[in-house]
């Protein structure tokens, strides 16, 4: 096993740039994932991965639990390394920018790809306000219109109306959904250009569930999204494009099918496909 | 109206009749069930309205009852009567404590024997194992009540509040037996409050970086380092208190002061305010950390904006409890402050200071009952100033529901200040991280 970090594809030399700054900030980009391959300790549990995110669109990651959707998730952020003992192979790119690339910083790269976990977790020592700024504050940056920020990113959250005139309460005086929420406008408070979304409804009930499907649909436009689920409905209702990840048994997890939402729940080509989505198992 | 309504409303009419005494309880329900099932015709007379059916009284087969409560105390005497006999008139022992512990286990045996006999012997054992259980707690209960009560009665009676908080022990005259109202231990609250001030600010920056090393930082060096954490919180005080004095006194590095008593005390603060804030910052949820990370911050900046302010509650118990660890500390400060008889503020880096449990362990000692009355009266301070750190530490320990008010205490409370003085086992950390 010859994982290292970080991964040295041929690519590299042809991709000399670092995105240093936010030229691009705001505009959604595109990640192109070649080979991508990740290990726990000497456990390999994904193997080669081959997928494109496009820009501008949703991408649902679907399949069995244990099939390493959200592990590829984690590697698109450079948050899989945070993982004791965790190892990783392949490269990834955002816009052409392989993140692993030389001189690429975990943390930079975090600031363009901003992510949502799956269980809300808003700031509980900070004001509803104070979590909205979190990731400025954290890269010291302060926006020109603190107000007006905080605004725009709740707005796009789909949660200002609820809590324009409580901003000062603390966070965890939110519901689940709308601690969900509040988490989204975090995350798209620092201009991300793509946001990952790990299972971000499994811990709320329907109703909460379809706001948040409302709030992607609605920030697509501006953001590229990928999103992992256990909900064939919602991968249906949210995405543009769907990956089908499998771990067969002892083997590690791949990627199974790829394409258009409507192909891959209308006529896929892989049996395996056709009876996860059609709920023949997992 | 129509026959459900009709139904229930003599139902109701029948619920709500009652009052009386029945004893055919049974015959009445009969009655009531037909008149429920049956929609009462106008026609036919309605039946006379029941009585309500009368509830049994409750019952508890596991109650601590009067039988109970007799054969303990049954027990109890006969153990004081043989015990007598057999201590004072048979042979010719004699002491308290041995007649108090020979009655102790007599009362156990008598409760086992005549538990035995009215119920049986498995209830019997079960009841012992009970009583010896419960008056260990009750013991423990009553040590503690007995030392604050003692330390009450020999220090309030006397305490001339005018002169305790304002007046050092300068003016006392050994040949006034009643001079209480010429001395105070004012030298002793100043000194301690700046020797555990200092410590406290040396002491609390370091525990919060070590503790922030040990759970933040995986490390080859976690385990050792925790490991000699818990080794240290072992240490005896007396020793830190020679190893300031040997390493910065007996070289001249500092004189005798309260800033070597600082030093001394920071060596007992350390440890295990170290191991409490590290309990404390181990419970902030991991998630919080990753949605940090993942905001794009530095490691250093989650541990400064996020997991530090989400733990400060218990950051504050932590060092609230390391100062009601360290205020009482007497060993470490023989011969690091070394005890002054007045008061000295502004020597704290270069003189002899007074402190609390100086004052108490060097004033009880002497023939003065004036100087005996002013040791009790610091030790009543002292037990004062425990006490408001524990009430704060308790209030503090609390995490803010979502209004922003502490929520009412509960069991689990406790278990933070448990720690602070009750070593955890080393591997039980490695496990729960």
């Amino acid at each position: 096993m010859t994982a290292t970090l970080p991964s040295t594809s041929l690519d590299d030399a042809e991709h000399p740039q670092v995105f240093t700054g936010t030229p691009s900030a705001g505009e959604p980009g595109q990640v192109d994932a070649h080979d991508v391959c990740a290990w726990f300790g000497d456990r390999l549990v994904l193997e080669t991965v081959d997928l494109v995110m496009e820009k501008s669109k949703v991408t649902a990651l679907i399949g069995p639990s244990g099939c390493g959707k959200s592990t590829f998730l984690r590697i698109i952020n450079r948050m899989h390394e945070v993982v004791p003992g965790a190892q990783l192979a392949g490269s990834v790119k955002l816009d052409g920018v392989d993140i692993y690339g030389p001189g690429q910083r975990a943390m930079e790269t975090r600031r363009h790809i901003g992510m949502v976990f799956q269980k809300p977790n808003p700031f509980p020592a900070m004001t509803i306000a104070e979590n909205v700024l979190a990731g400025l504050k954290f890269s010291r940056t302060s926006p020109a219109n603190k107000d007006d920020l905080i605004e725009e990113s709740l707005t796009k959250g789909g949660l200002w109306n609820e809590v324009k005139d409580r901003l000062g309460e603390l966070g965890g005086a939110l519901s689940g959904g709308q601690q969900q929420r509040l988490c989204i406008a975090r995350s798209l408070a620092v201009k991300p250009r793509v946001l990952l979304m790990d299972e971000p409804c499994s811990a709320l009930d329907p109703t909460s569930t379809l706001r948040i499907e409302q709030t992607i649909k609605e920030i697509a436009s501006e953001v590229t999204v990928v999103i992992v689920t256990h909900n064939m409905q919602q991968a249906q209702r949210v995405s543009d494009y769907c990956a089908f990840f499998l771990a067969e048994e002892n083997q590690p997890g791949r990627v199974i099918e790829a394409g258009r939402t409507t192909t891959i729940f209308g006529s896929p080509t892989d049996q395996r496909t056709f009876d996860y989505v059609n709920g023949q198992f997992g | 109206m129509t026959p459900e309504t009709t139904t229930a409303i003599v139902a109701d009419g029948v619920l709500s009749a009652g009052g009386q005494d029945s004893v055919g309880t049974f015959e009445h329900r009969k009655g009531g069930e037909t008149s429920d099932i049956m929609p009462p015709d106008a026609a036919t007379p309605q039946p006379p309205p029941l009585p309500p059916r009368r509830l049994p009284s409750p019952i508890r087969p596991s109650a601590f009852g009067a039988q109970d409560v007799l054969i303990l105390v049954a027990a109890a005497m006969s153990s004081l009567c043989l015990v007598w006999v057999v201590f004072y008139q048979l042979t010719s022992l004699s002491g308290g404590v041995g007649f108090l512990v020979c009655w102790y286990v007599g009362f156990v045996v008598l409760t086992w024997i005549a538990t035995a006999q009215v119920i049986e012997r498995q209830v019997a054992t079960d009841r012992v194992v009970a009583v010896i259980v419960v008056s260990a707690a009750l013991l423990i209960v009553a040590i503690v009540v007995f030392i604050v009560l003692w330390v009450c009665y020999k220090a309030i009676p006397s305490i001339h509040w005018g002169s305790l908080f304002t007046k050092d022990q300068k003016s006392f005259v050994v040949t006034d037996p009643h001079a209480l109202d010429q001395v105070g231990v004012v030298h002793a609250i100043i000194g301690t409050f700046e020797q555990v001030l200092v410590a406290v600010l040396i002491g609390v920056p370091f525990a919060v970086a070590t503790a922030v090393y040990l759970n933040e930082v995986k490390g080859w060096g976690v385990k050792t380092v925790r490991t000699v954490v818990t080794a240290m919180s072992g240490t005896p005080s007396v020793v830190a208190g020679i190893f300031i004095y040997s390493m910065l006194i007996l070289t001249h590095v500092l004189t005798y002061s309260g800033f070597a008593a600082s030093l001394a005390l920071v060596v007992i603060l350390l440890p295990s305010v170290t191991r409490v804030v590290e309990e404390v910052l181990r419970v902030v949820p991991s998630g919080l950390r990753e949605a940090s990370l993942a905001l794009g911050a530095p490691e250093w900046r989650t541990v400064w904006s996020v997991v530090l302010p989400t733990a400060r509650s218990g950051v504050v118990t932590a060092v609230l409890l390391g100062i009601a660890r360290i205020v009482g500390e007497t060993a470490p400060l023989l011969f690091t402050a070394f005890g002054s008889q007045v008061m000295n503020w502004k020597g704290y880096f270069n003189h002899d200071q007074g402190a609390l449990p100086l004052v108490i362990f060097s004033d009880v000692r002497q023939a003065q009952p004036v100087l005996i009355n002013l040791a009790f009266q610091a030790a009543f301070v002292l037990m004062a100033i425990v006490l408001v750190l524990f009430v704060l530490a308790r209030i503090f320990s609390r995490p803010k529901g979502k209004n922003g008010k502490r929520r009412k205490a509960r069991p689990d409370d406790d278990d933070l200040m448990a720690r602070m003085f009750v070593p955890i086992p080393i591997e039980q950390n490695e496990e729960t991280r």
